[in-house]
């Protein structure tokens, strides 16, 4: 193991590396191209052997992704936003076609309002795809979710592809204390991939011919069990992670200050680490405010959520997005997924666009959401920083 | 309601039959939906199409099970496909084929009307599209279509598409139909085919979209297993194939889209006539006019 | 890849017997892309990988659970051939299998929607077999045009209306524009001209690295022409200038076949209901186009009768476009 100070681009790609991909496709886009330009280097000086493909494009990345998986190979990409939107189309076929392939989105603002910043308007659309979606909070979480995405997306009941989410700029280009394993550990936690379905002369397979539909419905059902089985494996990787590394992260969410909290706020990202201190800020005031890290937005825990905020008088959700139906896309699957409880649930809205998520702001949701307890509630859902009025 | 499906193989026009039908259906004041039913296959294939009539809005948008009339617009389909499945017994059938409705083997004794549609259509419109004249006959095996209202939808959607000439054609294919059409009740011989086919449950599939070379519930399925479709059943004329005036230059076996031309050790040619189309390209590449295309589904 | 072979003396008699394009596909009768198809698997053999990009072939090809090809088979999308033919190459490479990685793509995956990957491709110099099945339309959808639709011809994008019929452009030369990545090997094929088709499959087994080959396959339905007639079309197509047969490696360009005159175009067009409704000046206008063409290829040594008079006395506008003016 070694420690470095290192941004989480880095840190990602010093995760990808210590878990051998042979093939990796990529195109550049900000924020997300250190990731590429450090993988090139460990290629180009010798450091790791990997076939690294320049593509022409997002589409085309993703494109060879598939192949390669199909191909039988562990496949390793990244994106970001735009990019992430014009692979699209093939982020579809990889679930179905059950390729466990990992790509790393670095979140940023979708879109017109056009910016290079972060927001996650990028990757929530993305929840239908079929992918495993997860949201990191920092740098270690960055680098040891690789080594966790791929022993989770190539398990047999789960082989499927999972995409890592961590916040553009306010963590891919910010350094932070990593410990780097060596690769003698990375190699004992993580087994040699072996493909299932892989496409080869001496074993001939069709994969993914047109579908009639006296057949497709079962395969949309099988592809829905694996993503329910993907809870399972995502809690057990999570406990042999800890045993190898002596790091955990909870599985689909965490919870921080959960025990005895009257009020709490669910949030995703970097903003966790932010609400953690007031958390903290909170409680030293004697306020019983606690703290639930989302982690997995597909597979939704929708059980397991339901079971955390039992106790609690009043819950907040942090977005970073709008689904431009007054809420946000963590609110929305909340709010389905808490339907059996009568909890007072607002959803609060900030940082869009690459605002800076402030302290002060932070504070001002808990406020909100503390109000919320005591049964005043001015609205369902609080922008925070914006100017003007909110309607 | 009264339903109607309808069974051609693509080309023949069974999807404009059914649309047409609808629109002579609203023309008597009835409200009426015709569809097809979106097969991936080509020219020649099986395909299917249907119309639903009724009084009074229709509530129902889902395929045709168990039609009132059946309608075959190619008499060789009970032999590849399970057309008469479904058809209720008080149902009739329509049927392009130069037999009397006795003759004729459905699979069901129903209420049958038969129709030469295929030479009405060669006499009036110079080609096999027969869907015009199977509607001449439909209007004299139903009594809430008149022939008038049928005509009037040909001219319609005809004339818009193809001109007042082919219109008139197609009108006169309809009438002459509705002149020469009998009606019977039809054998019921044969059985219904039964297709066998894998039809597992979501967990007894391999995962994957993905499927290895395969022999299961008497089907093969997975790479090569195209050769159980019989795609033979499409063709309309058939190469007849004359050994001995052949030179042996390859050239039908090359150019057969079906690989169904099979080249023997010493270059001659041996048809397998399960799986030929009837393109005719062999006829027309063989420089010694050793294969001749010869009208019907034969093999030698 | 494979041995040495002296390609320059093989005929159809060479081609192998065993089919890895199986019998009991579902293509129209008379269908080009099913005998390209057909033949190329038989010569590629049975090491060989397939990806289908959205087109005719993969409707007519496989169909879950059965499939025509033999080989290991994938679809995914449309416009990414050459991107997913890499991706399969690359692990193909790391596992050590021996393969030839083939996509199979259609005129509009190649020359309109999957040109940027077949660009991409190219440009890496991939170790692929791109073939591109040209039918000069998306037949698949129901026949709209394409950037390889003639000029003239009726699509139903390009319909024979009262104001406008049929395409206003001629046909992309596709074969320039991938000849401008500087590939090992590219040739055009028709199926009409067997012995040449052979030698051209062969010598791209024998070049590593990307590999372009274009086969005009025609097709009856969307052609608007006889079953029976698709290999007499694909040939009347090179005797008329519609098709010319070269190859090029490593960028030394070559014409494989010369044609002993040059037939009006008119010829080919008759035989064809695409072509019903053009006019006398559109098919003057494709005359030209076609004898220009054909002099920038055979230039005096192929005899071109209609083309002396208008070469003589002014060159077609630079892009041959009619609507720039002759």
């Amino acid at each position: 193991m070694v420690t470095k100070v290192i941004s989480a681009d880095h840190a990602v790609a010093w995760g990808a590396r210590l878990c051998r991909p042979e093939v990796i496709p990529a195109f550049p886009i900000t924020p997300q191209t250190l990731i590429m330009e450090l993988l090139s280097e460990f290629i180009n000086d010798g450091e790791f052997d990997a076939d690294f493909i320049p593509a022409e494009s997002e589409h085309s990345v993703m494109s060879i992704a598939v192949g390669a998986s199909a191909g039988g190979v562990r496949t390793f990409t990244a994106t970001s936003s735009q990019g992430l939107a014009l692979m699209h189309e093939m982020l579809y076929a990889a679930p179905q076609i059950r390729l466990p392939i990992i790509m790393v989105n670095v979140n940023r603002s979708l879109g017109a309002a056009s910016g290079i910043w972060l927001e996650h308007n990028d990757s929530m659309p993305e929840r239908e795809s079929g992918w495993i979606q997860v949201y990191v909070e920092d740098n270690q979480e960055a680098l040891d979710m690789v080594l966790q995405g791929y022993r989770i997306a190539e398990d047999e009941r789960v082989r499927m592809p999972i995409m890592i989410c961590l916040d553009g700029f306010v963590l891919s280009h910010t350094v932070e204390r990593v410990e780097v394993p060596d690769q003698s550990e990375v190699d004992r936690f993580l087994p040699k991939f072996m493909p299932i379905n892989a496409l080869d002369p001496s074993d001939p397979r069709m994969i993914n011919p047109l579908v009639p539909p006296e057949y497709a419905m079962e395969m949309r059902y099988q592809l829905d069990r694996a993503m329910d089985s993907s809870r399972k494996v995502i809690s057990e990787v999570d406990e042999a992670f800890a045993l190898s590394f002596g790091r955990r992260y909870g599985g689909l969410f965490d919870m921080y200050e959960m025990e005895d909290a009257e009020f709490a706020l669910l949030s995703l990202g970097t903003a966790t680490t932010t609400a953690r201190g007031v958390v903290d800020e909170l409680r030293s005031q004697g306020k019983k405010a606690g703290l639930i890290k989302m982690r997995f937005m597909r597979p939704f825990p929708e059980k397991e959520l339901l079971q955390a905020v039992k106790n609690l008088k009043a819950l907040g959700v942090f977005d970073r997005s709008v689904g431009f139906n007054s809420f946000g896309p963590v609110f929305t699957e909340v709010r389905g997924a808490l339907s059996p409880l009568r909890l007072p649930l607002t959803d609060h809205i900030a940082g869009l666009g690459g605002r800076d998520l402030t302290l002060e702001e932070m504070r001002s949701i808990f406020a909100r959401i503390e109000e919320s307890a005591s049964g005043k509630i001015e609205r369902d859902v609080y922008w925070h920083g914006l100017r003007g009025e909110q309607k | 309601m009264y339903e109607v499906r309808f069974h051609g193989r693509g080309g023949q026009g069974a999807v404009m039959a059914a649309q047409t039908l609808a629109e002579a259906a609203v023309l008597e004041g009835y409200h009426a939906q015709a569809f097809p039913y979106f097969g991936a296959e080509r020219r020649g294939a099986p395909v299917k199409a249907f119309a639903r009539i009724d009084k009074s809005r229709i509530t129902l948008k889902s395929q045709i099970y168990n039609p009132d009339m059946l309608v075959l617009l190619d008499e060789t389909l009970p032999e590849i496909e399970p057309v008469a499945e479904g058809l209720k017994p008080e149902g009739v059938a329509v049927v392009n084929t130069a037999m009397a409705p006795e003759e004729y083997d459905l699979g069901i004794s129903v209420v049958t009307t038969t129709v030469d549609a295929t030479t009405i259509a060669f006499e009036k419109l110079k080609a096999p599209i027969v869907n015009t004249a199977i509607l001449g006959a439909m209007a004299k095996a139903q009594d809430f279509v008149s022939l008038d209202s049928i005509v009037k939808a040909i001219q319609d959607k005809f004339g818009e598409r193809l001109g007042p000439r082919a219109a008139n054609l197609n009108s006169d294919a309809a009438r002459v139909a509705y002149q020469s059409a009998r009606t019977g009740r039809c054998k019921a011989v044969r059985p219904i085919l039964q297709k066998p086919q894998w039809l597992p449950d979501w967990d007894q599939m391999p995962i994957g979209v993905t499927l290895p070379i395969t022999q299961v519930e008497g089907v093969v399925i997975g790479p090569g297993s195209a050769w159980q479709n019989l795609v033979g059943t499409w063709r309309t004329s058939s190469p007849n194939y004359d050994i001995n005036k052949c030179i042996r230059c390859l050239r039908c076996w090359w150019s057969c889209p079906e690989g169904t031309i099979k080249r023997q050790e010493d270059d001659h040619m041996k048809f397998d006539y399960r799986y030929c189309k009837g393109c005719g390209i062999c006829a027309q590449i063989c420089p010694v006019s050793a294969i001749d295309m010869v009208w019907g589904v034969k093999s030698w | 890849m494979s041995e040495t072979k002296d390609i320059s003396t093989m005929t159809i008699k060479d081609v192998p017997n065993k089919d890895y394009f199986l019998w009991g596909h579902g293509a129209c009768p008379g269908c080009g892309v099913a005998i390209a198809v057909k033949n190329i698997m038989k010569l590629l053999g049975p090491e060989t990988i397939v990806y289908v990009p959205a087109s005719c072939l993969v409707v007519f090809g496989a169909q879950y659970p059965t499939s025509a090809f033999e080989v290991p088979y994938l679809y995914t999308a449309f416009e990414n051939t050459a991107a997913v033919a890499t991706g399969i190459r690359s692990a193909m490479k790391r596992r050590g299998k021996k393969a030839y990685v083939v996509g199979l793509a259609g005129d509009g995956g190649t020359f309109d929607i999957g040109l940027q990957a077949l660009s991409g491709a190219a440009d890496r110099n991939e170790d692929i077999i791109y073939v591109c099945l040209d039918n000069e339309a998306y037949m698949n959808t129901g026949i709209q045009m394409s950037g390889a639709t003639p000029f003239g011809a009726w699509t139903t994008t390009s319909p024979a209306g009262k104001m406008i019929s049929g395409k206003r452009r001629h046909k992309k030369d596709i074969d320039h524009i991938v000849a401008a990545h500087g590939i090992p090997y590219q040739a055009t094929l028709s199926i009409a001209h067997w012995n040449d088709f052979v030698r051209k499959v062969e010598k791209a087994k024998q070049v590593d690295g990307f590999r372009f080959l274009h086969v005009l396959t025609p097709c009856v339905p969307g052609w608007r022409s006889q079953a029976s007639k698709s290999m007499e079309i694909a040939r009347l197509a090179v005797e008329t200038g519609m098709w010319t047969l070269y190859e090029a490696e490593k960028g030394e360009s070559s014409l494989t076949y010369k044609p002993k005159k040059m037939e009006p175009v008119i010829e080919y067009l008759k035989l064809q209901g695409r072509f019903a409704f053009m006019n006398e000046e559109d098919v003057n206008t494709l005359q030209r186009w076609l004898c220009h063409k054909w002099w920038l290829h055979y230039k005096d040594e192929v005899e071109a009768p209609p083309c002396y008079i208008y070469r003589a006395e002014k060159p077609l506008h630079m892009d041959g476009d009619p609507l720039h003016g002759a």
